[in-house]
C-alpha cells in the first residue's frame, strides 16, 4: 500500500518549474522525511499532495484518491500543517479548537482537549500571544484530531528552538506510534530527522534526488578515499554520488551496487547528514557547471 | 461553520454596528425633531400656498436641520469605507496565508468560499439596508420641501442605491484584494476606485440615465417657477427665447433691459428682455417622479457591478495556483 504516488509530477509557477518529473512512492505506514534546501520544491509537492495547488504535469494520488477532484472524501483523512503553522491569531485556543470542531466530521475533540491539557497550553489565551512553540503544537494538535490517516507536515520545526523542536518531533512520534498513520514531513535540517524518520525522499532543484529506506540508504553509500584518480572505473559499477580531488587524493561518495572491491580505494561509512549533503552537493556542482558552459 | 464565519468578520462586523449605532444616536434625535418643526411650521400648508411669507419659512426650515444637514454629503463615503471594510477579514486570510488552514480542513474549498462570501454580502445588504432606513426616515420632512434629489445627501443616502453601493464596495476590495492579496492596499485602492466611480456616476452618468425633460415659461408673469419644477432636479435653467433657445445676447442686452427698482438694486425689464429675445426661462429638469426609477436603475447598475467583481474574486479564488 502507498500512501502518496507521484508520477511525472511537476509544477510550474510562471516558466519556473518548483517541481519537476517527479516520480517516487511514499509507503503506508512510514515516516518520510522530505529533504532539501531552500525551493527544492518540498512546499510545492507536500500542497500538491493536499490539494492546495493543482500539478502543471503528471499525476499524484494520496491515499488511493486525486487530491483535486476527490477533495471532500480525502480531505478528512489528511492532516496537514503548513509552513510556519498559520493559525487565526485573534482566535483563542479553545475558539481555535472549535474551529477544527466545526471543519471536522472526524474531529476527536477528547484528543484535543488531551493534547492542549497535556502540553499545558492556556485555552483562554489568544494564539497570537503564544511562544513559536506553543503555536506549532496548536497546530499540531488541530492537524492530529481529524484522525487522519496521512500526517504531512511542511518545515514544522524550521522557525523553533531546539527544545521545542525536540518536544514538537515527540509529540509527532507519539501519535505515530498510537495510530499507525503515515507522516510525511519536509526539512531542511537533517539531524533532527533521523531519529523520527524511517523513509526518505531527497529533492533538489525540483526532482527527486533520492528516495527510499534511511537503513538502506545508510548501507548501501561508501564514501571512497585514495590517491588521485580518475573515477571513472567505479562509475561503470556503482553511482558515483559525488566526486572531490585534492592534489593527491580523490574522494567519491558512491552508492555502491552491491560490494566495492578495489584495493586502491579505502572505505568509510557515511551518516546519512552526510550522505544527503553529498546528494544536495552534487546539484549545486551541476549547477555550477550549467552556468559555467 | 456559520459561527467560524461569524467570528471570522467579527471586528468589522462590529464597527460596522458601532458607527450604525452613532449614526442612530445622532439622527433619529435629530429627525424627531425635524419632524416636530415641519408640523409647528405649518411647512406642509406652505407646500400647498406659496405665499412670500411662506416662501421664507421653507427655506429656513432647511435651517432647522442644522448642520447635519451640511454633514450629510459626506456621509456618502459610509457605504464604501463599509463594504470595503468587510471585505478585509477575507483578504487578511490570504496576505497571512491562513487560507491554508481553513482550506486543508475538512471542508472543500468551494464550500469555504460559498459560506465566507455569503456572509459578508448578507451582512453588506443588511448594513446597506439600515443606513437607507435611518436617512430614509431621517430626511422625509426635508424631502418634501426639497426633493428626493436634493444635492448628493438626497438621492444617494435614500431608497435603495445604499445598498448597492455597499456591495459595489464589497466586491471592488474582493476581487482587487484577491489578485493583490495584500489587505491595506487593496482597501486603499479600492476605496479610491469607489470614489472615482461613484463621483463619475453622480457628476456626470446619472442626469443621463433618461433624456431630461424642458420646460420654458415666460418671466413676465413674474410669479414662480411652475409646479412641475417643484423637487425636481434642475440641470440647467436660464434664459431664453419663446422656444427654448438659450439667451445668448450677452452682458451689454443685460445692461440696457435693466432699471433701477431700488437704490443700487437693478431689476430686468420684462418687456425690453423679450424685445431682444429673452423674455423666457428655460429648465431642463428630471422631475421628482423620476425618483424611483433612477433609484431603479442606479441600484442595477452598481448591484450589476458588485456581481461582475464577486464573480471575479470567485474564478480567481478557484483558479488553483494559491
Amino acid at each position: 500500500m502507498t500512501a502518496v504516488e507521484t508520477r511525472g509530477l511537476g509544477r510550474r509557477y510562471g516558466r519556473t518549474w518548483a517541481l519537476r518529473d517527479c516520480t517516487l512512492e511514499i509507503p503506508a505506514g512510514s515516516v518520510t522525511a522530505l529533504v532539501g534546501p531552500n525551493g527544492a520544491g518540498k512546499t510545492t509537492f507536500l500542497h500538491l499532495a493536499v490539494g492546495l495547488v493543482d500539478p502543471s504535469a503528471g499525476e499524484v494520488r494520496v491515499l488511493g484518491q486525486d487530491p483535486r477532484t476527490d477533495a471532500a472524501v480525502l480531505l478528512p483523512r489528511v492532516g496537514f500543517v503548513a509552513q510556519e503553522h498559520p493559525l487565526y491569531k485573534s482566535f483563542t485556543v479553545a475558539e481555535t479548537l472549535r474551529l477544527g470542531r466545526e471543519l471536522n466530521p472526524t474531529w476527536d475533540d477528547e484528543l484535543a482537549r488531551a493534547r492542549v491539557g497535556l502540553l499545558g497550553l492556556p485555552l483562554r489565551k489568544k494564539v497570537g500571544a503564544l511562544s513559536g512553540g506553543q503555536r506549532a503544537q496548536v497546530a499540531l494538535t488541530l492537524a492530529l484530531a481529524k484522525r487522519p490517516e496521512l500526517l504531512l507536515l511542511d518545515e514544522p520545526v524550521a522557525a523553533l528552538d531546539p527544545l521545542a523542536r525536540r518536544e514538537f518531533l515527540q509529540s509527532v512520534m507519539e501519535a505515530v506510534a498510537e495510530s499507525g498513520m503515515t507522516v510525511v514531513l519536509s526539512s531542511h535540517i537533517v539531524a533532527d530527522l533521523e531519529r523520527v524518520c524511517d523513509h526518505l525522499v531527497i529533492l533538489g532543484a525540483g526532482r527527486t534526488q533520492l528516495a527510499g529506506e534511511i537503513d538502506e540508504i545508510v548501507a548501501a553509500h561508501r564514501l571512497l578515499t585514495g590517491p588521485r584518480a580518475d573515477a571513472g572505473e567505479i562509475a561503470r559499477r556503482h553511482e558515483v554520488v559525488r566526486a572531490s580531488h585534492t592534489e593527491r587524493q580523490t574522494s567519491l561518495v558512491v552508492r555502491a551496487d552491491g560490494h566495492v572491491y578495489d584495493a586502491r580505494w579505502e572505505l568509510h561509512e557515511l551518516d546519512l547528514e552526510e550522505i544527503v549533503l553529498a546528494y544536495l552537493g552534487r546539484e549545486v556542482s551541476r549547477e555550477r557547471e550549467a552556468v559555467a558552459s | 461553520m456559520i459561527w467560524l464565519g461569524f467570528r471570522q468578520q467579527r471586528t468589522e462586523t462590529l464597527v460596522a454596528g458601532a458607527v450604525l449605532l452613532l449614526l442612530a444616536a445622532l439622527f433619529i434625535p435629530a429627525g424627531v425633531h425635524l419632524a416636530s418643526f415641519y408640523a409647528q411650521d405649518n411647512v406642509a400648508h406652505c407646500l400647498a400656498h406659496k405665499s412670500p411669507a411662506c416662501a421664507q419659512t421653507l427655506s429656513d426650515f432647511g435651517g432647522r436641520a442644522g448642520v447635519l444637514r451640511s454633514v450629510m454629503p459626506w456621509l456618502t463615503l459610509l457605504p464604501g469605507m463599509l463594504g470595503v471594510a468587510l471585505a478585509a477579514p477575507l483578504v487578511l486570510d490570504l496576505e497571512n496565508g491562513t487560507y491554508r488552514l481553513a482550506w486543508t480542513q475538512s471542508i472543500t474549498r468551494v464550500r469555504w468560499i460559498a459560506i465566507r462570501f455569503s456572509l459578508a454580502i448578507a451582512t453588506a445588504l443588511a448594513v446597506g439596508g439600515l443606513l437607507a432606513l435611518l436617512f430614509t426616515w431621517y430626511r422625509e420632512p426635508l424631502d418634501k420641501v426639497f426633493g428626493r434629489f436634493d444635492g448628493s445627501s438626497g438621492f444617494d443616502l435614500e431608497g435603495i442605491v445604499p445598498i448597492a453601493y455597499v456591495l459595489f464596495a464589497l466586491g471592488l476590495a474582493l476581487a482587487v484584494g484577491v489578485a493583490w492579496r495584500r489587505t491595506a492596499p487593496a482597501v486603499i485602492t479600492s476605496f479610491l476606485a469607489y470614489v472615482a466611480t461613484r463621483l463619475f456616476v453622480d457628476g456626470w452618468l446619472r442626469q443621463r440615465f433618461v433624456t431630461p425633460l424642458s420646460r420654458t415659461w415666460s418671466i413676465s408673469a413674474s410669479g414662480p417657477a411652475p409646479r412641475s419644477l417643484d423637487n425636481a432636479w434642475v440641470l440647467y435653467s436660464g434664459l431664453s427665447d419663446r422656444a427654448g433657445h438659450p439667451f445668448s445676447g450677452g452682458y451689454a442686452v443685460l445692461q440696457a433691459c435693466g432699471r433701477v427698482v431700488y437704490k443700487g438694486s437693478k431689476a430686468l425689464n420684462a418687456h425690453c428682455l423679450a424685445r431682444h429675445g429673452a423674455g423666457f426661462n428655460t429648465a431642463v429638469y428630471q422631475p421628482a417622479s423620476r425618483f424611483w426609477e433612477f433609484q431603479g436603475i442606479e441600484t442595477a447598475l452598481f448591484a450589476g457591478l458588485a456581481i461582475l467583481l464577486l464573480g471575479l474574486a470567485v474564478a480567481l479564488l478557484l483558479r488553483r495556483p494559491a
